[in-house]
């Protein structure tokens, strides 16, 4: 097998090194046409390539109008979620990306001009130094508001935030952090978190909220008209003053790709939290995350792993993986969860056989059969909703439902950037579907003609289903996710 | 394995033995003690032997080749190169036909043949199944007691190969070769049929059909049910009578049990798909296909989702079927169940065996989708015939199983798969092909069989009231 | 749900203010408006009764408050959901003063806000329900068939919401929905919703409260309404929802629930009989002396009667700020309680 292909095929490595020289604009349409078809895919890289890409569009940005930063990050995000909108990894980024930007103007309206800060405010809490170092919590905002996606009009709630109204947020400023866990303490007590109950009594200076009515959220949607988002965006500038916010924005987008980069290694940290001595451990398919987990508790544990072939998209990733640790460069065969990045560098995948842990190899359909036997399911994900369900290479709902028969705990790995403010409508949308010759090749059965060959590619797996979700942050239980969700999202920038 | 070795030990025969002095070979006395008559038996055994293996040393190379088993190429190609060890092999393995224990590896033979130096062997069975996995699978007929029915030594190959797969279809197939066997079968002086058919004729095959692939519930349910007659035989009937009354027994046997019991269940269950039902199965079921062509005959309006799975692919066999016979057919792979259990309305699944706490025991995957069927609330239903009832009670898929050669799972060659070849040499690499699993009986729905339509629960009730088959 | 409620009562005697009565106020502000809900009738009656108080001091206000609200509650037979804009009222006093130092000027203030815009509650209460059905309807997809029961608003304003999504009024979505025997007070419950729905093209089948397992077999989703969403994040809902979830779940259906986030509740029951309220739905007797009892209030009282619907049965509320799982509720209500 051609082992660095790199230069040569079009994806990530291809992208991101082209991404320095070329004009932004080129970029985006570069990246675009990588989406569509599908030279890159899967979370991982779809963060990685929209965090860089976007990058590129903020330093590349001039002027110091804030909201046409936004407007243009905004619409760069549109054409980016338009042409893949199943790789939710790219959504969730110029969220965050989105957030930042508010973040960094909020910030700076109270570092410069206190006076535009209402009443109710309470300094401290908007101590900018508060900041913490660890790169894996920094670009988390302030919770806004529970749940996945909210329609309301963006106008009413930026006036909120932005401090208008007085009542609201007094009592928000008396919110207690402690509830919610030491990652979020940089939450910041302003938000309109309250709103969701005590909104009734708000001031009305508020924009007129009447129902604008603002689509539906299902990720396959099409990008909205943004009228109403110019107002709050205005709002937004006039507070932003002419500060250049640019370095700041910069610099948290840099912390992004940091938290990219450190997620897998921050999530196997916690492996010897999970993974006891002689336990029998089943997983499924090819992913760098789970394998990489596995590995860190091997190193201390011995223990025996059950690994399910996932036929047919992603069985020869699955026996890459057992046989070298990790996937073969350049197939792209399927639904893999996590691609490798560019450097094929790594010793720092090796099989686990090598490490000593026994793998037995097994058929998507003895599943069942062994899972009686099975102490731990771990699963990794493409993308993980609001509702605490999730969307992961298919074959991983019979493995949950089979663990959840057995009382078997499942446990999900999933860093917070596959952590979608979607709620999911219809999961049918969710679900993509794949070359149905994988499943009965062309070429030998006669039948071929009169059947019709189905290939998902995902599975829908709901909350009810999943006992753990193990992030970069630790570990939550599925019901905890909408916090999480609204830790690192303004609800103003769910709709793109 | 070290079984090799001390196989070759007491034999004592030096690698050249030819054909002829096979007798010889065999002739001498295994390690086991025997009886007079099991002395007299096993001459009785050699004569036939010598019989089959004249008749079918020409053509059975031949004969066997066709049926192409993944195995088969690297036999013939580990044989014909070198004729003179080829034939050693089979002389040695014939030595230790004994009836029961037998388990050198075909495989371990092989490397050892072809490889002087045999790699220090590394363990390949997965711990939690270790008591499933008995002797490998014999893909040849060359190593076969000389007395083993021709007809039952085909039968062993193509249950290997699986081209005779599918419990019903076996046990048809086995009580067919049976009829010869009886029919060629001649009472040796000093004995009588009752008393020596048995024991000394029939149990031989069995055990040959047993080191092909291990039997299933209904054929050890026939097998008990015709020794059971064959005991029961007045010693004064005339020899061929008793024959003759005997292949009339399987006949009807075959007709009543089988045949006319599908025909039944077929129609009970075709009466509960209804117009614009999506009927959802699972590999494949005779039965089941049986049910969905009545059904269709009858003009009702239906579709069918057929999910399949690795390594056998038996459900593209019946959704080509299907197809043939104009019905709507969609195919999924089992990784897809939830997404083909969604559009579903009834699940039909055939059974390998209904055990005696009502749980099913089918091929692997069933379980699976009979646990998202129900997780929907969509009836799951199972077809089967009262023959494949059995006593014997299972709580989980790994006390009981058959495990299967393991190289069958990358059987279907494709480009990339090559790495995975190697797991035989990497240690700590196991791959575990178990043929069926364990369905709880809160899964299922509705047991249709020839005595009518059951809640699993009433597995033993129908035993009962069989009797002993 | 709340109309019922408007039934005349005996003229309840209170000593919240001299001339005020807040009991009548209360009844009279739902009989006025059927669109009004009783959590947001009771900040309304709170409002007037604080703009017909001299009260000046805080803790006059408050002392006021307290009993007012503690009249509204002994007046109605089941004050949870009315308790649910009391508490929310109380609370929003309270936190904003704590906020604001408690100064006479803030208090002036936050008075002066809550008089002032009494009807923008409102407005914003029928708001938050227009919120909810434009994003809820999002739920009711193509092809799909939704069990409902009783005369929530927003429920209805939900499906009726989604029904004018569909292009050409060709809505092609089915609604079974779950009535009162014609013979029963409730009878009409739901009724203007079922009728709504169908001039909007939407197939409606109407079925009693036993036919509920009959059709969970065809339906995808449940989605019903609630009077009060409790702490733990279940939900207090008329009789028979709790029937409803407990079905939805054994067949594996999604079961949603609608409700406007001011009305949640910071109570938490354990289960059916520690609501709090006094429920006669069973009663059991030895003799058959009563049947010659009117029964109308017999079957009023099945017709107002409340179940408890776990949190476990619940796949998500669907309120005005987004969907929350079951264990959001928690922290919302943990939220203005601190």
């Amino acid at each position: 097998m051609p082992s660095s292909t790199a230069s040569i095929t079009p994806g990530l490595p291809s992208f991101l090194r082209t991404l320095k020289t070329s004009p932004v604009e080129s970029s985006i349409e570069q990246f675009i046409s990588l989406l569509k078809r599908r030279q890159i895919r899967n979370s991982r890289p779809c963060a990685l390539a929209t965090t860089q890409l976007l990058l590129r569009v903020v330093a590349d940005f001039k002027g110091r109008d804030v909201a046409k930063l936004m407007a243009r990050i905004r619409h760069v995000g549109q054409r980016l979620t338009a042409a893949q909108p199943r790789e939710m990894a790219v959504g969730n980024i110029v969220r965050r990306v989105l957030g930042l930007v508010r973040e960094v103007v909020e910030d700076d309206n109270e570092g410069d001009t206190p006076a535009m800060s209402e009443a109710g405010q309470s300094p401290p809490s908007n101590d900018v130094h508060q900041r913490p170092g660890l790169t894996s919590s920094i670009s988390t905002f302030s919770p806004l508001k529970h749940g996945a996606t909210q329609p309301t009009s963006p106008g009413e709630h930026h006036a909120q935030s932005l401090g208008e109204s007085t009542f609201t947020h007094d009592d928000s400023s008396v919110h207690r952090p402690p509830l919610i866990g030491s990652h979020t303490s940089y939450a910041q007590p302003n938000a309109p978190i309250v709103t969701s109950l005590f909104g009734l009594f708000s001031h009305p200076s508020a924009p007129s909220p009447t129902s604008t009515p603002t689509g539906h959220s299902s990720p396959s949607m099409k990008p909205l008209t943004h009228t109403n988002l110019a107002m709050s965006e205005l709002t937004l500038n006039d507070k932003a003053g002419t500060k250049d916010i640019k370095a700041d924005v910069i610099e948290g987008i840099r912390e992004i790709l940091d938290e990219l980069d450190q997620c897998t290694e921050q999530i196997a940290g916690y492996a010897l939290e999970h993974i006891h001595a002689d336990e029998i451990v089943l997983v499924h398919g090819s992913s760098t995350t789970v394998q990489k987990f596995l590995l860190t508790a091997a190193r201390k544990r011995k223990f025996t792993v059950v690994h399910v072939e996932s036929y047919p998209n992603d069985h020869l990733d699955t026996y890459s993986t057992v046989m070298n640790g990790r996937k073969k460069p350049g197939t792209s065969s399927g639904s893999a969860i996590d691609d490798e990045e560019e450097s094929v560098d790594d010793m720092r995948f090796k099989p686990l056989t090598s490490a000593g842990i026994s793998v037995i190899l097994i058929p998507d359909a003895a599943v069942f059969a062994i899972m009686s036997r099975v102490n731990k399911v771990i699963l990794a994900t493409h993308t993980v909703l609001a509702n605490g369900g999730l969307i992961a290479s298919v074959g991983a709902r019979n493995i949950a439902q089979a663990a959840r028969a057995h009382q078997t705990p499942v446990v999900v790995l999933s860093g917070v950037y596959k952590l979608s403010p979607l709620y999911p409508f219809d999961t049918e949308e969710l679900v993509e579907y794949g070359d149905s010759s994988r499943v009965l090749p062309y070429e030998d059965g006669k039948g071929v003609d009169g059947m019709e060959v189905v290939n998902p590619i995902n599975d829908y797996v709901e909350a009810g289903l999943v006992d753990l979700y193990i992030t970069n942050l630790g570990g939550h239980a599925p019901s905890y996710l909408y916090r999480i969700v609204a830790d690192h999202y303004h609800v103003e920038d769910v709709n793109l | 394995m070290s079984t090799e070795s001390a196989n070759s030990v007491p034999n004592g025969t030096p690698n050249t033995a030819a054909e002829p002095n096979q007798t010889n070979g065999t002739a001498q006395p295994p390690e086991k003690k025997l009886t007079g008559a099991e002395l007299k038996k096993q001459k009785q055994a050699e004569k036939q032997a010598r019989r089959a293996q004249a008749k079918e040393s020409p053509g059975a190379q031949a004969s066997q080749k066709p049926p192409s088993t993944p195995s088969k190429p690297q036999q013939s190609s580990s044989k014909s190169p070198k004729s003179q060890q080829g034939k050693n092999a089979p002389e040695k393995q014939q030595q230790q036909q004994s009836p029961k224990a037998q388990q050198q590896g075909a495989k371990v033979r092989r490397s050892s043949e072809t490889a002087m130096a045999p790699k220090p062997a590394l363990v390949k069975r997965v711990g939690l199944f270790g008591h499933l996995y008995g002797q490998p699978r014999r893909h040849n007929t060359v190593n076969a007691g000389k007395d083993i029915h021709p007809a039952v030594l085909a039968l062993g190959l193509q249950m290997s190969s699986y081209e005779i797969c599918g419990s019903n279809a076996r046990c048809v197939a086995m009580l067919l070769a049976f009829k010869s066997v009886i029919h060629s079968y001649t009472t040796p002086p000093g004995t009588s049929l009752a008393r020596h058919l048995t024991s000394h004729h029939l149990s031989p095959q069995i055990d040959y059909l047993k080191s092909c692939r291990p039997i299933s519930i209904s054929m050890g349910n026939a097998i008990r049910w015709l020794k059971d007659l064959i005991i029961k035989i007045d010693p004064d009937v005339p020899e061929s009578e008793a024959k003759q009354s005997l292949i009339a027994a399987i006949d009807s046997f075959i007709r009543e049990r089988i045949t006319a019991a599908d025909t039944l269940i077929s129609q009970t269950a075709s009466s509960k798909i209804r117009d614009g039902d999506v009927i959802l199965t699972f590999a494949k079921s005779s039965i089941v296909l049986q049910t969905l062509l009545e059904a269709h005959a009858n003009g009702t309006k239906f579709r069918v989702i057929v999910v399949d799975s690795k390594p056998l692919f038996e459900g593209r066999k019946l959704a080509e079927e299907l197809v043939e016979h104009g019905l709507d057919v969609q195919y999924n792979l089992i990784s897809a169940a939830a997404h083909a259990v969604k559009e579903a309305s009834k699940v039909f699944v055939g059974a390998h065996a209904m055990m005696g706490n009502g749980r099913l025991y089918s091929r692997v995957g069933t379980a699976i989708i009979a646990m998202l069927a129900h997780d929907r609330d969509i009836p799951v239903i199972v077809c089967c015939e009262s023959v494949k009832f059995t006593e014997r009670v299972a709580l989980d898929s790994i006390v009981g199983n058959e495990v299967a050669p393991a190289e069958e799972l990358l059987a279907r060659g494709e480009e990339g798969e090559g790495q995975i070849k190697r797991w035989q040499e990497t240690p700590n690499l196991q791959l575990l092909n178990v043929m069926y699993d364990v369905t709880p009986a809160e899964y299922i729905k509705m047991v249709v069989t020839e005595y009518g339509s059951l809640p699993p629960s009433s597995v033993p009730a129908v035993l009962r009231n069989l009797g002993t088959i | 749900m709340a109309p019922s409620a408007t039934t005349e009562g005996p003229p309840s005697t209170t000593n919240g203010s001299s001339d005020f009565n807040v009991v009548s106020t209360y009844k009279s502000l739902l009989a006025s408006d059927p669109e009004l809900t009783m959590p947001v009738a009771a900040i309304e009656a709170l409002v007037e009764t604080l703009a017909h108080s001299h009260a000046t001091t805080i803790s006059e206000t408050l002392a006021l408050l307290t009993t007012a609200t503690n009249a509204l509650k002994s007046a109605i037979s089941n004050p949870i959901s009315l308790s649910a804009g009391t508490d929310l009222f109380t609370r929003y006093l309270v936190s904003s003063l704590r906020n604001t130092g408690g100064s006479d000027t803030d208090f002036q203030a936050v008075r002066t806000h809550l008089l002032s815009n009494g009807r923008l509650f409102v407005q914003r209460a029928k708001e938050s329900r227009e919120k909810i059905a434009s994003f809820g309807r999002h739920f009711v997809r193509d092809g799909c068939t939704v069990l409902t029961n009783g005369g929530s608003r927003v429920v209805g304003a939900l499906l009726r919401s989604a029904a004018d999504a569909s292009p050409s009024g060709n809505a092609r979505f089915r609604v079974v929905y779950v009535v009162h025997a014609p013979s029963s007070p409730g009878a009409n419950e739901g009724m203007e919703t079922v009728r709504a729905l169908r001039e909007k093209g939407v197939a409606v089948a109407t079925v009693s409260e036993a036919a509920v397992g009959y059709s969970m077999g065809m339906v995808d989703m449940v989605i019903v309404g609630a009077e009060g969403v409790v702490e733990n994040g279940g939900i207090i809902s008329r009789l028979g929802t709790y029937q409803m979830g407990m079905l939805a779940k054994s067949m594996g259906r999604p079961f949603y629930v609608v409700a406007e986030s001011h009305k949640f509740v910071r109570m938490y029951p354990l289960g059916q009989y520690d609501l709090g309220i006094e429920q006669k739905v069973v009663d059991f007797k030895t003799s058959e002396d009563d049947v010659a009892e009117p029964k109308g209030e017999k079957l009023e009282e099945s017709a107002t009667a409340v179940d408890f619907t776990p949190p476990n049965l619940i796949s998500g509320i669907i309120t005005e700020s987004g969907v929350l799982t079951p264990s959001a509720v928690s922290e919302e209500l943990i939220k203005i309680w601190f």
